[in-house]
């Protein structure tokens, strides 16, 4: 009786976000801006048809799809390890996806819109995740497996930093900031083309492991018992996190916080089942991205900001409060 | 023989003038052929080429850093214009004929703007005085000003023997001294200019490529004859302009001649930019 009523929950919740998403995706849409700050609408039919399709609508598209991915994988990730601090982007999933673009990309190996270049990301994200489990797989020590994330967060982010270094173009260094921030800025559809193959397979991976990750909140010896591979789930959401913020770390950087905070604030809607999180931290992440990208169209006249900077700077409160409540947590 | 093949040239212009006067009616409905281009650029170097090289009604927009005289030498004319943050659709909304670009910066931009059939110019960045003439004559092609850009090369190469008339008789041992105790070596603008002065790159001799850092130590050590020095942003709080105050770099400043570049005159390559070359002759004639 009561998981009917809170899979009725669980619906009327991605129903809601559904709702809340689509508006924000419009609102996206309608935002542009010019050198003198925002605008709404689109100028002239002509020119319109032209800016939404081309520059809008990709935009939109990407912060949709990246924001759902880096929801959906931080949840699946806080379901595997059993752990609310799991992330793409702590755990160095989206830091190792970095280095591997950049690696292929500086070196001339591919252009910005060759398929090599979300392959280098997903080769990069799947090592620091295998580095990962290495270090603290077997362990489902909270402490362990955010310092491990926390270690291979850092040495990925210095490779990069060495690897633009010694990148002959000399503009290299300089973009750092995009690869470590992030950013949606005058994207083509070229490159929604790029990650949607890798981040499709992805997201089927991850929400394969949906039961898998049920099981695992009883153990992995019950779970084991109930007929679910733990090492399976491992697979499933390794492997799927890897392609899908692969895929999207290609095309826009690394855009922090969004897997940390949305599943998260969503877990008190529907309880503690990993696999009911899954769909709304989707939508969550889609919401959430594409409401710090509208923001930053809003911002003043000015160089644009980038992505990874706004969704810190709302992500990093929340992550502040659950440092807090987990302490409070510990010592009562 | 030279001047009657310049007349021959010069009548058979007047000939082709002639036949656009003549076509000019029909050509009007097509005034892009007629009219030179509309221009927007998205670097700071490639505007202050644009605004050297184009007319001002042809320029619609330049980008934002040109507008600052800590950034660019053409800040003034830049701030006559409408600026840009080099977006695309800040550039769909001005919708110029051509968009002149750096081939390092803004790449999704360039490459959206390819995708939607605009004619975008990449200028690669300039480190040799050949350079500069190459993007001065790519410029002037693109905003159809062609004889702009060979007057300016002809300018160039004028003062290219006038300082090479003027080098000095002792070529100093020079170390360049940036915010942050960078240094400029082979294969940079800076370089160049310093090679066509007449003075010695301390840091280019001994093995440094483009540009590196330089340590307080090494810089002491090199027992440079002449120090130039090149502020950017000075009146801004910055680890790397801390560094110009460090004492030792004071009392050398005191013990040798010192000159400053602004750094402007350095980062772009411009005609301008040799003009810094006779800054460093002056200095090294003191």
């Amino acid at each position: 009786m009561s998981a009917t009523l809170s899979t009725g929950r669980h619906w009327r919740l991605c129903a809601a976000l559904g709702v809340l998403v689509l508006a924000a995706a419009a609102l996206s849409l309608l935002l542009g801006r010019s050198s003198g700050g925002p605008t709404i609408g689109f100028g002239g039919p002509e020119l319109g048809a032209v800016i939404l399709r081309e520059i809008r609508l990709p935009r939109t598209l990407l912060a949709l799809l990246v924001g759902g991915t880096l929801g959906l994988c931080g949840a699946a990730l806080q379901g595997l390890l059993r752990n609310p601090l799991a992330e793409p982007g702590l755990l160095g999933a989206s830091s190792g996806a970095a280095l591997g673009a950049v690696l292929v990309f500086y070196f001339g190996l591919a252009g910005g819109d060759s398929l090599l270049l979300p392959l280098g990301a997903v080769a990069g994200s799947l090592l620091s995740l295998a580095l990962l489990y290495a270090l603290a797989g077997k362990s489902s020590d909270l402490l362990t497996v955010v310092l491990a994330g926390i270690a291979i967060n850092a040495f990925t982010a210095a490779l990069t930093s060495l690897v633009l270094n010694f990148a002959p173009s000399p503009y290299a260094a300089l973009e750092i900031l995009f690869w470590m921030l992030g950013s949606l800025a005058d994207r083509s559809l070229v490159h929604v083309w790029l990650a949607l193959p890798l981040m499709i397979p992805g997201w089927l991976l991850v929400i394969a492991a949906a039961r898998g990750l049920d099981a695992l909140t009883l153990g992995e010896e019950t779970a084991a018992s109930l007929g679910f591979d733990p090492r399976r789930t491992q697979w499933l959401v390794v492997t799927g996190t890897a392609l899908a913020v692969g895929g999207a770390v290609a095309v826009t950087g690394v855009v922090g916080f969004v897997g940390l905070v949305v599943p998260h604030l969503l877990r008190p809607w529907v309880g503690h089942h990993p696999s009911r999180l899954l769909l709304p931290s989707f939508l969550g992440g889609a919401l959430l991205a594409t409401l710090a990208d509208s923001t930053i169209r809003l911002m003043p006249p000015g160089p644009e900001l980038k992505l990874g900077v706004v969704t810190a700077l709302l992500g990093a409160p929340f992550f502040l409060r659950l440092v807090i409540s987990s302490r409070n947590a510990a010592a009562n | 023989m030279p001047p009657l093949q310049r007349s021959t040239r010069t009548a058979s212009a007047r000939v082709l003038t002639l036949a656009a006067a003549l076509c000019a009616p029909a050509l009007v409905s097509h005034s892009a052929l007629a009219a030179p281009p509309t221009v927007a650029s998205i670097n700071v170097c490639a505007d202050q080429l644009v605004l050297a090289l184009a007319d001002p009604q042809q320029i619609l927009s330049v980008s934002w850093l040109s507008a600052d005289p800590e950034e660019s030498l053409f800040a003034s004319a830049a701030s006559r214009h409408a600026l840009n943050y080099g977006t695309a659709e800040e550039l769909l909304r001005f919708h110029p004929d051509v968009v002149i670009a750096g081939a390092y910066t803004n790449a999704f931009t360039r490459a959206l703007l390819i995708r939607l059939g605009y004619h975008v110019v990449e200028l690669m960045p300039e480190d040799t005085v050949a350079e500069i003439e190459n993007n001065l004559r790519k410029v002037a092609d693109a905003v159809g000003h062609p004889e702009r850009g060979d007057q300016l090369v002809a300018a160039i190469r004028a003062e290219s023997r006038e300082l090479d008339a003027h080098r000095p008789a002792h070529a100093p041992a020079t170390v360049v001294v940036r915010p942050g105790g960078f240094t400029v070596g082979k294969h940079s603008l800076a370089d160049s200019l310093m090679t066509l002065a007449g003075i010695r790159n301390v840091a280019a001799e001994q093995g440094l490529d483009r540009w590196g850092s330089l340590s307080m130590e090494t810089l002491l050590r090199s027992a440079p004859e002449l120090l130039v020095l090149t502020g950017y942003r000075l009146a801004q709080p910055s680890l790397a302009n801390m560094m110009l105050e460090h004492p030792a770099l004071t009392r050398l400043r005191t013990e040798h001649p010192t000159t400053t570049i602004p750094a402007a005159y350095w980062a772009c390559g411009l005609p301008q930019s040799l003009d810094s070359a006779a800054l460093l002759q002056t200095a090294a004639a003191r």
